[in-house]
């Protein structure tokens, strides 16, 4: 079932990329002022969406359910992960996209700008996230710090969203998320960015669905390296567990389900 | 772990919620001051730019340090000099003449908002700067809408 939506998912996102590629380097006009640099408009604005609000919106409510008593499961643990690894890769392409816009088009490859200073903040918070990950812990453990730092992480975002409108800065405001929500893209452009939304975000879900996969996997083969050591301590000794082991790797003990 | 868990258990439930209550007030007091100080602090040192209207206005404060301007290219107010280019711009009913020395992005031109990093001359309103930053809006309009240029500049439609 998680397969076949897997395969069906990047098969639509590999259309949908191809397509949009199509359109915005062969069939779309150039633009008035910016010529043929406005072809980044198909790409950089999608990949950011999908970094703010897709990854690290889902990483937020993920992270939120899992502390809610009522639905904690390592389910949203693990989700919250994948999706924050994705949005890492996603930013990061946001920061490369943007810059290579921004040295034709405003002069400079970066320069400290609300804009661009907040979304540099964002990677580093999530990188920070990542580093938590791999802090030896009990899984439970782990869950509950990632979810609290997934949250506090995440009030980076509406600062990187409204720092257009709140800061005068180099980045221009939205063109879709301004407000009043006035789409300022004409014709065949508009239509082509709308597409590239769509391309990057089922990009993003395929990377979500095997990016979870990938983390039940670990899991497993985490248990069962832990299950044949243990065996092997056992086969030594002669059946009873040596002291040293218990003692060397409590959390790990802690943390079997 | 359970160590932990112990003691605090043993402390009946009210006191407990109290206790816990009063730490989420430090906490939320503690997040407000840090919000406070920043909105405070940093308020209108995260903005990029001066208008040219906020430079002129406050001219004698700026003085001759090194500040961002921003203003629209006045029409046919560009002159290219050997060095680079000189150009008015214009914002908020004020105008301020511009020096620039190093050669000006792609999308420089006439009508278009800038940022220019440099100072005033002296005591006079002329800017010296030696870096253009074109601001483009967050329109986009086709350049032709009625054809489209092919490959080695042939038109299609």
């Amino acid at each position: 079932m998680t397969a076949r939506l897997t395969r069906w998912t990047g098969l639509a996102a590999l259309v949908t990329t191809a397509l949009t590629v199509w359109l915005g380097l062969w069939v779309t006009p150039p633009a008035k002022v910016q010529g043929t640099l406005v072809r980044l408009l198909y790409i950089h604005p999608p990949v950011a969406w999908v970094a703010l609000y897709c990854a690290f919106g889902l990483a937020a409510l993920s992270s939120v359910l899992y502390l809610w008593r009522r639905t904690r499961s390592l389910f949203w643990d693990r989700l919250g992960a994948a999706a924050v690894e994705v949005g890492v890769v996603f930013t990061a392409l946001t920061l490369v996209t943007g810059s290579l816009w921004g040295r034709p088009t405003w002069g400079v490859w970066w320069t400290w700008t609300a804009r661009l200073t907040s979304t540099a903040l964002l990677l580093v918070l999530f990188l920070g996230y990542m580093a938590l990950r791999r802090v030896p812990a009990s899984p439970e453990v782990r869950a509950r710090r990632c979810a609290v730092a997934a949250i506090v992480a995440f009030v980076d975002v509406p600062i990187v969203s409204f720092s257009v409108d709140w800061w005068q800065t180099l980045h221009q405001r939205g063109t879709v998320l301004n407000p009043g929500l006035t789409l300022k893209v004409h014709g065949s452009m508009a239509w082509t960015m709308g597409l590239g939304f769509l391309a990057m975000t089922l990009v993003f879900v395929w990377m979500v669905l095997v990016r979870y996969r990938l983390e039940v996997l670990a899991d497993r083969v985490g248990d069962e390296e832990l299950e044949v050591s243990l065996s092997e301590r056992w086969a030594e000794t002669g059946g009873v567990p040596s002291p040293p082991a218990a003692v060397q790797a409590p959390e790990l003990w802690g943390g079997r389900r | 772990m359970t160590a932990a868990a112990a003691p605090a258990a043993a402390v009946d439930p009210q006191r407990r919620r109290q206790r816990r209550l009063r730490l989420a007030g430090a906490f939320v007091l503690l997040a407000a001051a840090i919000a406070y100080l920043l909105v405070e602090g940093l308020g209108s040192s995260l903005d990029y730019f001066d208008t040219v209207g906020q430079a002129v206005a406050q001219r004698s404060s700026i003085g001759s340090s090194t500040i961002r301007l921003e203003g629209v290219v006045v029409r046919g107010s560009i002159t290219r000099t050997a060095t680079g280019a000189d150009f008015e711009v214009a914002g908020q009913g004020r105008t301020v003449v511009v020096h620039n020395t190093g050669s000006p992005p792609q999308l420089f031109q006439t009508d278009i908002p800038v940022v220019v990093v440099g100072h005033f001359a002296g005591r006079t309103n002329v800017f010296v700067s030696d870096q253009i930053m074109v601001k483009h809006s967050a329109t986009y309009i086709a350049a032709h809408p009625t054809r489209v240029k092919g490959p080695g500049g042939t038109v299609v439609r």
